[in-house]
């Protein structure tokens, strides 16, 4: 009954779904070649998978339950807290490293760049100091830029979505390994150091993420050392529990927030959290933050004085002059506007180039030229600036580390090279703090326009980086001009001070680039230090987020988006109660007996095909009028350790002395199951017959044909599952919901889509 | 007012015994008057305070008026050397006596009984405290223009390096004056080539000099955070400085525009031919779609087609 035009108006989205009503007409025709397509939004890669947050309540978790007593799960909680401090103060210490290695490394190239331009400025040839900067630049990101890709190109950029989502229930491949966090942590030093337009904050985060899942786990396989510790969190639920408290750790290390890193992981991974497991984050956040700071103290001379709690510091913000008043906050709130369509547009630009990344620039060498290629353009734009700045200050202490004079007297610098010839952290920190009159409007226009295009296209590079200091940055700066023409206009009254709207002007950017809310202004308030800046920079972040919600959304889940991850968001899209169980589900269903023949069994995990992880279990040999009733459900890692350990109903029988199955079996190979293909099963083991009943899943959650896709991803979201078992009135199995399945209806911009699998 | 009128005669002597704020104007009287002036506050005490009020010890008052003549003559010192900054060399002496005389004060506590130490009655008998507040300014002050670093370490004196700079300061103030003269200070900027080219060797050894000093005072100074040197010496190379670079403009760096404009459009260049080069020639990745398998009633079509209309 579908028109034609009803085919073209849902266009491309449904055209899985036409192609096979075609391919049902016209029956055992062949399937023509793959369906391929140029990468898309659209699109949900099979890359991903789900974590398993739900307990297998199998016979083998009964006994071992039984078999613990009371005292040694106390134990297990003592041991909770043990980790969580472990993961507060290795994560301090990564960030401690980080920033002393950047501090050297780049004070290094500064001065070796000053004196040659220094040297140069007399005697002419500028140029070659031009070509000395962005070739260091260039060679500096060429290393860390290589070490991503061509060693662990997840941990390129950020991270934030990465763990964004593995907190929401996806396993990204790789994302929480030690050779992870060692090229992250090395590859973040080297774009610092090689003058990008980045940060090393947000890195901060996905770095406590892997060191939480690594302590909790007590062993590396990347080194292959297990040291027989903690070896009743090796399961999922356990460790995203640790994850959340690692993030939220590296949030406290980056900005020196605590309360903020507890509700960056709350805001990110809300779904999953109880009262303890909040306060045991926010001991980890807390320990990490007192580490950073006594390493840092005794770092810097002044031991016992702990003064610099977080990597970026921004400074006390508490005399009278940045005080604001009630008439001021209408022009916050304009700021919050100007935020919000800046950072609209940062991720519109950003979006257009990862497509065309993603398209085009695949290749590990060319992402490679491509890091370069920004590195050194950076340094030229840096350089170009400079050279044609004529706005020159006096110098005055030593608030500026490395002045440039170039073509100033003698005795002044170059404004505009403070602002360029250093690392972000302290071009922001010296936005919000150097006193009115430091900069020309000039200075800082150019500033901004460059700066806001550097940013945005160093973002999505093959190097580890974030974008939090670069949005302070852009903001920090167009909030200072600002201020400037506010206190210009109102004829250089008191109150406009111009550290004031660098402030807000930086909240407002992020906020409009990131759209975090609650932990951003948290974050910000602490980063502050000043507990009366809340409300102003609430309402900016809160403005800031309306406003560039109307055009695209946020940057983090701009990249989700674009990654083909099937994250699962807080709700349901609203249109969508008329779909049912039904028709979302996938059917037909693998189902295995429960006493299941082994070459079966190895057949259907060595299809490559069907790359399932879930088996419904149903009734064995059920006749044709018998009712084939679901029983339990197994997962694909269950079945491997099970051939594994050979565990087959005749060598039961066989040797009496065998040892039985115990859930550390299962445990001991997780979380990386060998694949089927490294299980030799000889021809005549393929006749045994196994028994799944002891070690499946015996109360898998299901749900019936008519529940409507809210209603089961409710379900999926709230317990986070892995599979959920559609039957019908007989509790026959009919289909099964995945991830996936949920994953691929979006609220579009006219009204409800469907997005298509794709391999990747 | 009446009893004020009638000892208007002895107002130099009241000023000393009252404080820099009025002494400040009668000091070039001060320094060799100094036991006359005592002896006249003596006698104003006397005079003004009927029945010997044990208001202060003789004692605490000679010591009192000791800190104001200091405090005085440090206060002239310092005024008279505002500009051009000269605070550190000449007042050095004043401030270390004015430190002594209130050392005096503050630690003359065992002296006398104990109802009479002057340290309390001095102090901290009054709300105002002038003598903390005067003490505290002066300490300020010197902190500020920061004059420990200029002085040998027990502060007799300059220190060696300060000598030297101030030395060569002189020879380059000389040498821009010889060299100057003869011209008229309204000719063109431009014409001033002489002195550039005259003094350049000791404006440069000043140069390096004063940088020199910097970097040792930041290596040297706790933490980086004082890398102030003394006032006098900041001073001096500013002025020197904005002589050299503003009124001679003297410093002319080598812009080599052209050279920096094609280095950068080359660089800038570059990632446009990438950007080309991979859009042409590298082969765009294509995702192959997976048909999932699901049940194929229309019903779904349906149900999202009905949304779009």
């Amino acid at each position: 009954q579908l028109t034609s035009s009803s085919f073209l108006r849902i266009g491309q989205l449904s055209n899985v779904d036409l192609n096979e009503d075609i391919r049902e007409l016209e029956t055992e025709l062949p399937r023509q070649h793959p369906n391929e397509i140029p990468h898309n939004e659209k699109l949900l890669s099979l890359k991903y998978e789900s974590l398993d947050y739900d307990n297998s309540e199998n016979q083998l978790f009964l006994e071992e339950e039984r078999r613990i007593n009371h005292t040694a799960f106390r134990t297990v909680e003592i041991k909770r807290w043990v980790i969580c401090a472990m993961i507060g103060i290795l994560t301090g210490l990564v960030a401690c490293f980080i920033d002393i290695v950047v501090e050297n490394l780049a004070g290094l190239k500064y001065r070796v760049v000053k004196g040659n331009i220094d040297k140069f400025t007399e005697k002419g040839g500028l140029s070659f100091s031009l070509l000395l900067w962005a070739t260091l630049n260039a060679s500096v990101v060429m290393v860390g830029s290589v070490i991503v890709a061509f060693i662990e190109p997840v941990a390129a950029g950020s991270g934030i979505p990465q763990i964004k989502c593995y907190l929401n229930g996806v396993k990204i491949p790789h994302v929480v390994r030690l050779k992870t966090l060692v090229i992250k942590v090395c590859g973040v030093i080297l774009s610092v150091v090689g003058g990008l337009a980045v940060g090393k904050e947000g890195p901060m985060i996905h770095s406590g993420a892997v060191i939480a899942a690594g302590i909790s786990q007590g062993r590396s396989t990347s080194l292959k050392r297990d040291f027989k510790i903690f070896e009743y969190f090796r399961r999922d639920t356990e460790k995203r529990d640790f994850v959340s408290a690692g993030a939220a750790a590296g949030v406290s290390a980056a900005f020196g927030a605590p309360v903020g890193g507890v509700l960056f992981s709350l805001e990110e991974g809300a779904s999953f959290w109880n009262q303890f497991l909040t306060w045991r984050i926010f001991f980890a956040s807390m320990i990490s933050t007192f580490t950073l700071n006594s390493v840092l103290s005794v770092y810097h001379g002044n031991a016992w004085d702990l003064s610099s709690p977080g990597l970026i510091n921004f400074g006390r913000f508490d005399n009278e002059k940045v005080g604001y008043t009630i008439q001021e906050i209408p022009i916050f709130i304009f700021m919050g506007v100007v935020g919000g369509i800046l950072g609209a547009l940062f991720n519109a630009l950003n979006y257009w180039l990862t497509m065309f990344r993603i398209r085009y620039i695949h290749r590990p060498c060319l992402q490679v030229v491509e890091a370069m290629l920004v590195a050194a353009v950076t340094a030229t734009v840096g350089f170009v600036m400079i050279y044609c700045s004529r706005d020159c200050q006096p110098i005055q202490g030593s608030s500026v580390a490395y002045p440039l004079q170039l073509f100033c007297a003698d005795g002044e610098y170059n404004s505009m090279a403070t602002a360029f010839f250093n690392t972000p952290e302290k071009s922001v920190v010296n936005l919000f703090h150097d006193p009115p009159g430091s900069y020309n409007p000039m200075t800082l226009g150019m500033f901004t326009l460059m700066y806001f295009f550097l940013a945005c296209w160093t973002y999505g590079l093959t190097v580890s980086a974030g974008v939090f200091i670069p949005s302070l940055l852009i903001g920090a700066a167009w909030g200072r001009l600002f201020g400037i023409s506010l206190s210009y206009l109102t004829k250089g009254s008191i109150w406009a001070d111009p550290g004031k709207y660098a402030l807000m002007g930086a909240a407002a950017q992020l906020g409009g680039i990131v759209r975090m809310t609650l932990s951003l202004t948290v974050i910000m308030m602490e980063a502050t230090g000043n507990v009366t800046y809340g409300f102003p920079i609430m309402l900016v972040l809160m403005t800031a987020k309306i406003v560039g919600d109307y055009f695209v959304e946020g940057l983090y889940d701009m990249h989700i988006q674009l990654q083909s991850v099937p994250f699962l968001h807080w709700e349901a899209p609203v249109t969508s109660h008329s779909l049912t169980a039904r028709e979302v589900m996938s059917t037909p269903v693998t189902c295995l007996r429960r006493i299941e023949r082994v070459g079966t069994v190895v057949d259907i995990l060595s299809d490559t095909s069907s790359n399932h992880n879930g088996f419904p279990v149903v009734e064995s040999n059920p006749d044709a009028t018998q009712v084939a009733g679901l029983r339990g459900l197994i997962l694909r890692s269950q079945l491997i350790v099970l051939l594994k350990h050979k565990i087959f109903v005749e060598r039961a029988n066989l040797s009496l002395v065998q040892r039985r199955l115990k859930l550390k079996d299962f445990r001991d190979a997780y979380p990386r199951f060998p694949p089927i293909q490294s299980i030799h099963v000889s021809q005549d083991e393929r006749e045994c017959m196994i028994d799944l009943s002891e070690f499946m899943n015996p109360s898998p959650y299901t749900v019936p044909q008519e529940a409507s896709l809210p209603r089961v991803f409710k379900l999926f979201r709230a317990l986070g599952l892995r599979h959920l078992v559609v039957v019908d009135n007989r509790n026959e199995v009919v289909g099964m919901v995945t991830r996936k399945d949920l994953a691929r209806y979006r609220l579009g911009k006219e009204g409800l889509e469907e997005l298509s699998l794709a391999q990747t | 007012m009446a009893p004020l009128r009638c000892l208007l005669p002895l107002l130099p002597a009241l000023a000393f015994a009252l404080g820099p704020a009025a002494g400040e104007a009668r000091r070039p009287l001060a320094l060799e008057a100094l036991g006359e002036a005592e002896e006249l506050a003596e006698e104003l005490w006397d005079a003004g305070l009927p029945g010997h009020l044990p208001e202060l010890e003789p004692e605490c008052r000679r010591l009192l008026a000791a800190f104001a003549e200091g405090s005085a003559a440090l206060t002239g010192c310092m005024g008279h050397r505002a500009r051009p900054v000269r605070l550190c060399q000449a007042c050095h002496y004043h401030y270390r006596r004015l430190l002594a005389q209130y050392g005096n004060i503050a630690r003359a506590v065992g002296n006398s009984s104990e109802s009479h130490n002057c340290a309390k009655s001095i102090l901290t008998s009054d709300r105002l405290q002038i003598v903390v507040t005067l003490s505290q300014f002066f300490n300020e002050t010197w902190e500020a223009a920061n004059c420990a670093n200029c002085l040998k370490n027990n502060s007799e004196g300059l220190s060696n390096s300060t000598v030297e700079f101030l030395d060569l300061f002189n020879k380059s103030l000389t040498c821009f004056e010889q060299n100057v003269q003869g011209q008229t200070i309204y000719l063109s900027p431009n014409n001033y080539t002489e002195v550039c080219k005259n003094c350049n060797e000791t404006y440069r050894m000043l140069n390096d000099l004063y940088n020199n000093l910097q970097r040792l005072n930041r290596q040297g100074g706790e933490s980086g955070y004082s890398a102030h040197l003394c006032i006098d010496v900041e001073d001096a190379m500013n002025i020197t400085r904005k002589l050299w670079s503003r009124t001679f403009n003297c410093s002319v760096p080598c812009s080599d525009t052209v050279p920096v404009i094609a280095v950068s459009s080359f660089i800038l260049f570059l990632p446009i031919v990438f950007y080309l080069s991979s859009f042409l020639h590298s082969k765009q990745k294509k995702r192959i779609l997976i048909l999932p398998k699901r049940i194929q009633s229309n019903a779904s079509l349906v149900n999202i087609q009905e949304k779009y209309s």
